[in-house]
């Protein structure tokens, strides 16, 4: 499924997602009518691009996230609004291309996606970085869990990330499999999202809206 | 004392109106009233002395002639210089008057002036006029003329003159000082409003090119690489203008804020291009102006550096860290890099070029830069900065 409020990009990714063998089984051009659709087609993939009309791509991932397990979000997103592909990765988005990606690596995000890998791009790994990084600068306070924290080599291979390094070149580096670098790659996105899950939570109760749920 | 009262007055009648012209018209209001009560005072009093005065009718005149430019000011709201001059002259003239018109003896022995607190209002005006140096000049002309009205040392400490010329600098100097806090207040809040609305105004430009001109030239970008040739060169135009554009919109230039601080985030967003990623913190990051400057026109160089020596096509990253206790910017490319202790043996041989160009911007703000290659890798500059506090 392909979400974009622009009717050109909607389906010039269309387009080349099917030439490439996908089957697109719906677009939607704002967040609302993208979650009305969801439930009928879920398919395995929501191509999303974060600036809708109506609801907001981190709206929809939320919703995605929480409502349909199998369904996988991959931002692609042109806003350069890191804020905003920061909240939507830690709505549970498990990858982030920016539009001026080439088709070849569009197609291959969307093929990742659907195995289940995330599509770590060296903005994503900056921003991811920096969060953690901030977590770490917060003043641990009574009562209040303690953020999630990198290891230090989940430090180091977010590091390589987002200086550019593919995941095949990091693997040789530190003489590790593919695999397990994108194990950690993961780890560091899962830790995040389950983070703000908590921190979602906590929120709810302080306001007293967990006795409505 | 009532000088003093009406100081505070002013002071507490400044926020809130519409612009500085009228802050300044309502504090010439109440001198306005001040002049006129003065006048009444002055009136007051010399009715039942004026038997004890030496020309009885000069000081009437006098009076005429103050109640006459009294009734003017209240009716004209311009103060030019020439007006302010004529209404100082006023005061003093209308104090040195009382000397030739009163009795010698009554002077001697304190009495009033003519005017008594009248020319205050001529000092206060001043005050709001020129500031606190107006203030000051007005007191220290109709304190003069106090002196000279007196005219023996001796008197001066007898009666209140010592006094009341003290009241009259101390009123001139804090009015003044509250005038000009509150006109500086009003250019700061007007800079800052107008600050405001330029931001907003950026936000919306910023809307509308998100949704029309970047989406067409991300749009040419991708469908004209992919039919090569021709179309592959034009795209590469509309794409590097795409990321430029994308980058001043949601950033806007590295303008210094208040402190002396910088957004590090922002001077190097503004380097992404078509070869050039830009890694950083969902987050401005604030360092001090000199400190981001530095940071900034050494990524610049190595990043020029990247595009002279690793070759046209070659990619490069920079990825912006930001810790407790340090700042880190690294720039890597994916050139063909270099043989271990190439540079040091090029910074041997006197030709510095990047390298001395790079730490010695480094150094200047108390970093500390680390150049690694890995063959076939390219090469790697990390620049540490410690954060202050």
């Amino acid at each position: 499924m392909v979400v974009d409020d622009h009717p050109i990009w909607a389906e010039a990714v269309a387009r080349d997602l099917t030439g490439a063998g996908f089957s697109v089984v719906a677009t939607a051009a704002d967040g609302a009518e993208a979650l009305r659709r969801l439930p009928a087609v879920r398919p395995d993939v929501v191509v999303l691009d974060l600036h809708l009309p109506i609801l907001d791509g981190v709206a929809v991932t939320r919703e995605v996230v929480s409502t349909l397990t199998g369904t996988r979000v991959l931002v692609l997103s042109s806003s350069g609004e890191q804020d905003d592909v920061l909240e939507a990765v830690k709505a549970g988005a498990t990858g982030y291309l920016v539009k001026s990606a080439s088709t070849a690596e569009l197609i291959d995000a969307v093929r990742r996606t659907a195995a289940g890998e995330a599509v770590f791009t060296a903005g994503l790994a900056g921003l991811v970085l920096g969060e953690y990084r901030r977590i770490a600068g917060v003043q641990p306070e009574p009562g209040v869990p303690v953020g999630p924290a990198l290891t230090d080599r989940e430090t180091e291979i977010l590091r390589l990330v987002a200086k550019g390094l593919s995941s095949r070149q990091i693997a040789e580096r530190l003489v590790i499999s593919y695999r397990t670098v994108q194990n950690h790659v993961q780890n560091t996105l899962i830790k995040l999202q389950l983070h703000n899950r908590v921190e979602l939570t906590r929120y709810a109760i302080e306001q007293g809206l967990d006795s409505d749920v | 004392m009532t000088a003093l009262g009406l100081a505070k007055n002013a002071a507490e009648s400044a926020p809130g109106s519409a612009d500085s012209d009228a802050d300044e018209g309502r504090l010439r209001r109440i001198v306005d009233v001040f002049r006129i009560a003065a006048l009444a005072y002055a009136v007051g009093l010399y009715v039942p002395a004026q038997d004890s005065y030496v020309h009885r009718w000069g000081a009437w005149a006098v009076l005429a002639v103050l109640a006459a430019w009294t009734a003017l000011l209240s009716v004209r709201p311009g103060r030019g210089p020439r007006v302010m001059l004529i209404d100082l002259a006023l005061a003093a003239g209308s104090v040195l008057a009382t000397r030739w018109l009163d009795d010698p003896a009554r002077i001697q022995d304190g009495a009033q002036t003519l005017p008594v607190i009248w020319p205050a209002a001529a000092v206060l005006g001043w005050a709001v006029w020129r500031g606190w140096r107006g203030g000051l000049l007005a007191a220290l002309v109709v304190s003069a003329a106090d002196l000279v009205e007196v005219g023996r040392f001796a008197a001066w400490t007898a009666n209140s003159t010592g006094n009341n010329i003290v009241l009259l600098i101390l009123a001139g100097l804090i009015v003044g000082y509250a005038a000009e806090i509150l006109r500086a207040g009003r250019t700061q809040m007007a800079a800052a409003v107008a600050q405001q609305a330029a931001t907003a105004e950026r936000e919306r430009l910023a809307r509308d090119i998100h949704d029309s001109v970047l989406q067409v030239l991300g749009f040419v970008h991708r469908d004209g690489t992919e039919r090569g040739g021709a179309a592959a060169e034009l795209a590469r135009l509309a794409g590097e203008q795409e990321v430029r554009l994308r980058a001043l919109i949601s950033n806007g230039p590295a303008t210094p804020t208040v402190g002396g601080t910088a957004d590090l985030r922002a001077a190097l967003s503004q380097q992404a291009g078509v070869r050039v990623t830009i890694s950083c913190p969902a987050r401005p990051v604030l360092l001090p102006a000199q400190q981001v400057s530095a940071l900034a026109a050494a990524t610049t160089a190595a990043l020029d550096n990247v595009a002279q020596h690793a070759g046209e096509q070659a990619q490069a990253w920079v990825l912006l860290e930001d810790e407790v206790d340090r700042v880190t910017v690294t720039v890597r490319d994916d050139g063909p890099g270099f043989e271990p202790g190439r540079l040091e043996a090029a910074q041997a041989a006197g030709r510095l070029g990047v390298s001395s160009s790079i730490r010695g911007r480094i150094a200047e703000i108390g970093g500390t830069v680390e150049f690694v290659c890995m063959p076939g890798e390219g090469t790697e500059v990390e620049m540490r900065v410690p954060r202050a506090g």
